[in-house]
């Protein structure tokens, strides 16, 4: 359906042009006056009016045909007196009929005869489809080609659409955000009708699963999000222990010490590090960094977890170090040189002006890459989904195996989905959680940033 | 006097106090800086395992290990005659014609051994003859020797990679298999050689067919739709807010919504996608469009920031001389700022698709997670993607996977490699200074 | 008596809370050289670019007043910019070129515009405008090399043809010699001298000798005002006004 639309759709605008440039020059030609604007502005306004009823058409069938269908064949069964039937199963079961994937023997005379009913109901669809598409382009370019008078400013009427088309564009961010908002906020809002948000919130215990069948052994599901929390930061710390004395050094060394030779190897080393997807750093944290944090402990005495908080830590540690020092080499470098010069001028050493002068006076800005760090420690997922673990422990030992916010989600929505299950929907809660607590990093870090580029501006 | 002494012995102190001091803050200095240096250091050195470690264990999956078998091409076991149509051909009986190949594969094996030595080649094996057949027609009623996939135990085990010095009970080979592969070590019939099937195959459960075609062409289907979306409405957006925004709060709420859009963890985007693209829209499930969909929302912020910043670089001299011409502005902006602008934008958006490409948690979200074992053939069908295809494959408890993950990590990392030296290129060829 | 061109009453200009320009009125005659002179920040090149509006790109711009061309009010919302645009041409103070063609660049405000009927008509319009600006034997073999590619001179002669090939009957320039060296200057004088019997041109600029070699009448500004008009050899000569004195005599500016 999607190639043989946009063929007609090509057609059509193609075609709309055509009529659109030679019905003004021949208009033109019988009043004979000059036209406002060239023809081609004429031209591209009949292309936009044949094209805006093509897309409302495609866009509007593409989104209601489907349920508009499934609801007239549902509506021949009755699920009140069976209360057994699923919609959803008996939906897939009358396609899968109806395109011939299962066979319809051994199924129920229902079943074929909605699956008939389907199957003619798609047809009329696709007819109507093409037809509608074909009547509203023609509808589009007959009522625009009223316009086409050489006193019409096409030009200007063009520049508008185009200029609605871009304010379109930059929204997208907005919409995006609202987006992402609203499908948090909404499927959160069916997880707390189920789970208390204090239970959520402070509960200590998580354990996910709600028993399929009534008085099933097994205790009832608990959703306290304490441990995923607690697992979360623990990760995060040992993250950023790493991540912060080597990106701060690094980026003192390369913005203070280093000769612009090593600074243009160092830095576009650096970037590559920044660019391995994080599912390679998962990989490197699994196969190497796991087991070698396993023989460390068992050296130490403490047996450790084959997939322990230290060892995503570390890693997760590895992924940030460049992008703390590439903001901090920022920040340093955007410190005035005559601050350095004052301080070098009383005869302070170089460590001394940086310890003294320059680290002070870029503070704000570390402080801000610091905790854009954070931010990404506590949504990187891949790293932890693969090297941390997936038990809800309770615990500040690194060597042991904890999980996080992003681990759960991944677990939650791995599978079947079901979403009227409050496991399935906690994955949702855990999100808004992830998603306001960046969301707040990441306003208070620019801001502090902000703040700090404008003292030196 | 007295006061004299004292200040000269004071004097002397200090002085004494002073040197000492001043190697203390030199000794200082220099500690400062091999601090940094040290840290540079790791970081370099991490990076530098890093590659190694990937490397090193996936080089050997581009090679693969066959053993040679003796095939007869016999056409009464075969069913078919010389006079067979193509039709015919492919539907003869190459399973009988490997059966009866196998089980001459060494020789005096007895009935348990022919199960035991079967397991160790792959099930592959009667395609791979019936391909050598179709291609080769006139060897009907020969004999034929021929290059056969192994099973993975046993290229793990040529490799390397697995030890055959343990219990029998936690090897996957047993003694007698391990006998056999001597064998045919020793016979010269057990080699490795490139490996095809990583390059031509979809995903399998069995590691010595799996390969990264599928996946390859599953991002590169998702990365042509983040393209397709994210490069207009990132121009767009950046035009609007560079040229014709008003100055007021709804501008400012785009703009700081792409700046927190940019900051927002990959898997809440993942989240979007399913919540949003797939329940509400009925997008479908585990295909490159909603995967590209959300990758492109994701990717947007980081073309905006690249387009923003080249068409602040045109000097607005050029828009003048447009506009003194009676260009309107959108003349002035598409014919000559846009365009200039261009390569900067391309520049940002080719960095955006390498990050789009390396993107596992959103694509998990929406689905693509699912075992694919076919190449997708457009963006609505159910596909992998490179990255998801790394992670199930380091979920896989099978050492055989161990080794393609690093080799597609290698893939991945070559492909980001490539793009970045593009943009690089991009960006010096048509840098141009005012 | 020639015919004026131009007419401009009472007009100020605000940027913000500053004024720029103090109710000025001045009249330009068709296809003569009228030079504005007067010390830097004097509001001269505010006033030249209130003539083709380029002061709306400004957003805290506020133009009032009364300006005409051919007795048509020019300073309101009504008025269609881009075609006063093109019939009013303007050559800035740096040359500046678009990065295409020789050719591209002379043809982008004939194609904009719709003035060719077809290339070979364009192609005549382009070979006519160098031609103009004096240009067309210097590049006649490479119009297809970038226009930057040409010399500060070249590209300001460029820029000219440019703003010819639309065909206006005005051309404004600001200060359009002040980054070329004096031979360079030299050509364009004395284009600016042939072009007068086709164009009317206003030209803003630094130097008094070149409004005194160039153009037939001078008005000068001080602070914002303008404070004495008149035919250029009588201001260099016999200026009525004390500070026009002061300044062309180099007392201050």
């Amino acid at each position: 359906m999607f190639y043989w639309s946009l063929i007609i759709i090509v057609l059509g605008i193609y075609s709309a042009y055509i009529f659109g440039k030679s019905r003004i020059k021949s208009n033109a030609k019988q009043l004979d006056i000059k036209t406002v604007s060239l023809p081609t502005y004429y031209a591209q306004y009949m292309m936009v009016w044949c094209l805006l009823p093509a897309l409302i058409v495609y866009f509007g069938w593409i989104i209601f045909e489907n349920q508009i269908i499934q609801n007239l064949v549902l509506a021949n069964f009755d699920f009140e007196l069976n209360p057994t039937l699923n919609p959803g199963l008996l939906i897939a079961e009358i396609k899968n009929v109806a395109s011939n994937i299962s066979f319809a023997e051994g199924k129920s005379i229902e079943i074929f005869n909605a699956a008939e009913h389907y199957s003619s109901l798609k047809f009329t669809s696709t007819v109507a489809f093409y037809l509608s598409i074909l009547i509203f382009m023609i509808l589009g370019v007959m009522i625009a080609s009223r316009k086409l008078q050489p006193t019409f400013r096409a030009q200007k009427s063009i520049e508008n659409y185009i200029k609605y088309f871009l304010f379109f564009c930059s929204t997208v961010a907005v919409l995006t955000t609202v987006g992402i908002v609203f499908s948090l906020l909404f499927e959160s809002l069916r997880f707390f009708s189920e789970v208390s948000i204090f239970e959520f919130l402070f509960g200590t215990k998580w354990y996910p699963y709600i028993p399929i069948r009534e008085g099933q052994s097994g205790s009832q599901g608990s959703f306290g999000a304490i441990p995923i929390f607690a697992g979360t930061f623990l990760i995060m710390i040992v993250a950023m222990s790493v991540a912060t004395p080597i990106g701060l050094f690094t980026a003192i060394y390369l913005s203070e010490y280093a000769s612009p030779k090593i600074r243009s190897i160092v830095k576009p080393l650096l970037e590559i590090l920044a660019g391995v997807p994080t599912i390679v750093y998962g990989f490197f944290a699994f196969v190497t960094v796991a087991p070698f944090v396993k023989t460390f402990g068992q050296s130490l005495g403490i047996d450790a977890s084959p997939t322990s908080a230290l060892a995503a830590g570390l890693v997760m540690g590895i992924m940030i170090i460049p992008f703390i020092s590439s903001l901090s080499d920022d920040v340093i470098n955007s410190v005035p040189q005559s601050l350095r010069e004052g301080s070098l001028g009383v005869g302070a050493n170089k460590a001394e002006t940086i310890k003294k002068v320059i680290l002070p006076a870029a503070l704000p800005g570390i402080v801000g890459a610091f905790l854009l760090g954070v931010s990404r420690a506590i949504g990187e997922t891949m790293i932890v989904v693969v090297a941390a673990g997936t038990a809800p422990n309770l615990t500040a030992n690194p060597f042991e195996n904890v999980t996080t916010v992003t681990v759960q989600i991944v677990i939650a929505l791995i599978g079947d989905q079901e979403f009227d299950d409050p496991r399935t929907l906690s994955a949702f809660a855990l999100g808004l959680v992830l998603f306001v607590i960046t969301l707040i990093l990441n306003i208070f870090a620019l801001r502090i940033v902000k703040k700090y580029r404008e003292r030196y501006e | 006097m007295l006061k004299n002494i004292e200040n000269d012995m004071s004097n002397q102190y200090s002085h004494e106090k002073i040197i000492q001091l001043r190697k203390k803050r030199s000794a200082a200095d220099r500690r400062f800086k091999t601090y940094g240096l040290i840290a540079t250091l790791m970081g370099m050195a991490i990076l530098f395992f890093l590659l190694f470690t990937i490397f090193s264990k996936g080089y050997s999956s581009f090679q693969k290990s066959v053993i040679e078998l003796e095939v007869s091409y016999d056409q009464e076991t075969l069913k078919i005659t010389s006079d067979s149509t193509y039709e015919e051909q492919v539907k003869a009986k190459f399973f009988r014609v490997k059966k009866n190949a196998i089980a001459k594969a060494l020789p005096d094996l007895s009935k348990k051994d022919i199960k035991l030595i079967n397991k160790m080649f792959s099930i592959n094996v009667d395609k791979e003859i019936k391909e050598y057949f179709l291609n080769n027609p006139n060897i009907l009623n020969t004999t034929q020797k021929i290059f056969v996939t192994a099973h993975s135990d046993v290229d793990q085990l040529l490799k390397g990679n697995a030890r055959r010095n343990i219990e029998e009970k936690k090897r996957k080979l047993n003694d007698r298999q391990l006998e056999f592969f001597d064998e045919f070590v020793s016979s010269g019939r057990l080699k490795t050689k490139f490996n095809n099937f990583f390059f031509k195959n979809a995903d399998s459960r069995h590691p010595e067919l799996a390969g990264i075609a599928g996946s390859f062409v599953g991002s590169l289907f998702t990365l042509m739709t983040v393209f397709l979306l994210a490069f207009p409405i990132g121009i767009g957006a950046s035009i609007y807010l560079e040229e014709f925004a008003p100055k007021n709060k709804f501008t400012e709420l785009i703009e700081v919504n792409i700046a927190n859009l940019a900051a927002v963890p990959s898997i809440v985007f993942g989240l979007l996608g399913l919540g949003i693209l797939l329940n509400v829209f009925g997008f479908p499930r585990s295909t490159p469009l909603v995967g590209g969909t959300v990758l492109a929302l994701m990717t947007l912020p980081t073309i905006i920031i690249a387009c923003r910043a080249s068409l602040k670089a045109v000097p607005p001299s050029i828009k003048e001389g447009a506009l003194a011409m009676g260009a309107s502005k959108m003349q002035a902006v598409f014919h000559h700022q846009v365009p200039l602008a261009l390569p900067g934008t391309l520049t940002g958006t080719i960095i955006g698709l390498a990050q789009a490409l390396g993107e596992t948690a959103p694509l998990i979200m929406i689905g693509m997670i699912a075992f694919i074992p076919n190449i997708p053939t457009g963006f609505t069908e159910p596909s992998a993607a490179l990255p998801v295809q790394i992670y199930l494959w380091v979920e896989s408890s099978e050492r055989g996977f161990q080794e393609k993950t690093a080799a597609a990590i290698v893939m991945i990392l070559i492909f980001l490699f490539l793009m970045n030296a593009l943009a690089v290129f991009l960006r010096s060829k048509f840098e141009r200074k005012w | 008596m020639k015919n004026i061109k131009i007419s401009s009453k009472n007009v100020n200009v605000h940027y913000g809370a500053k004024q720029a320009l103090h109710s000025v009125s001045l009249n330009i005659n068709e296809n003569e050289v009228t030079s504005l002179i007067g010390p830097s920040g004097c509001g001269k090149s505010t006033f030249l670019r209130c003539i083709n509006r380029m002061n709306d790109l400004i957003d805290i711009c506020k133009v009032d007043g009364s300006i005409t061309v051919d007795n048509e009010e020019i300073i309101s919302d009504e008025v269609d910019v881009v075609s006063l645009r093109s019939k009013i041409g303007m050559v800035f103070q740096k040359p500046n070129p678009f990065p295409k063609s020789i050719f591209d660049n002379v043809a982008y405000g004939p194609t904009i515009h719709g003035i060719a009927e077809s290339k070979t008509d364009l192609e005549e319009i382009v070979h006519s405008s160098l031609k103009r600006a004096g240009l067309l034997k210097e590049v006649k073999d490479r119009l297809h090399e970038p226009g930057t590619s040409l010399s500060g001179g070249q590209q300001q002669r460029l820029c000219i043809a440019r703003a010819i090939a639309v065909n206006p009957d005005i051309i404004l320039m600001d200060e359009p010699c002040s980054a070329l060296d004096p031979i360079a200057t030299a050509i364009i004088e004395e284009l600016i001298d042939e072009l007068k019997a086709n164009y009317t041109i206003v030209i803003v600029t630094h130097s008094m000798q070149q409004a005194a070699r160039v153009s037939q009448r001078t008005g000068f500004f001080h602070l914002g005002e303008l404070i004495e008009t008149g035919d250029t050899q009588k201001i260099f000569t016999n200026p009525d006004n004390e500070k026009t004195q002061g300044y062309i005599t180099g007392r201050f500016g």
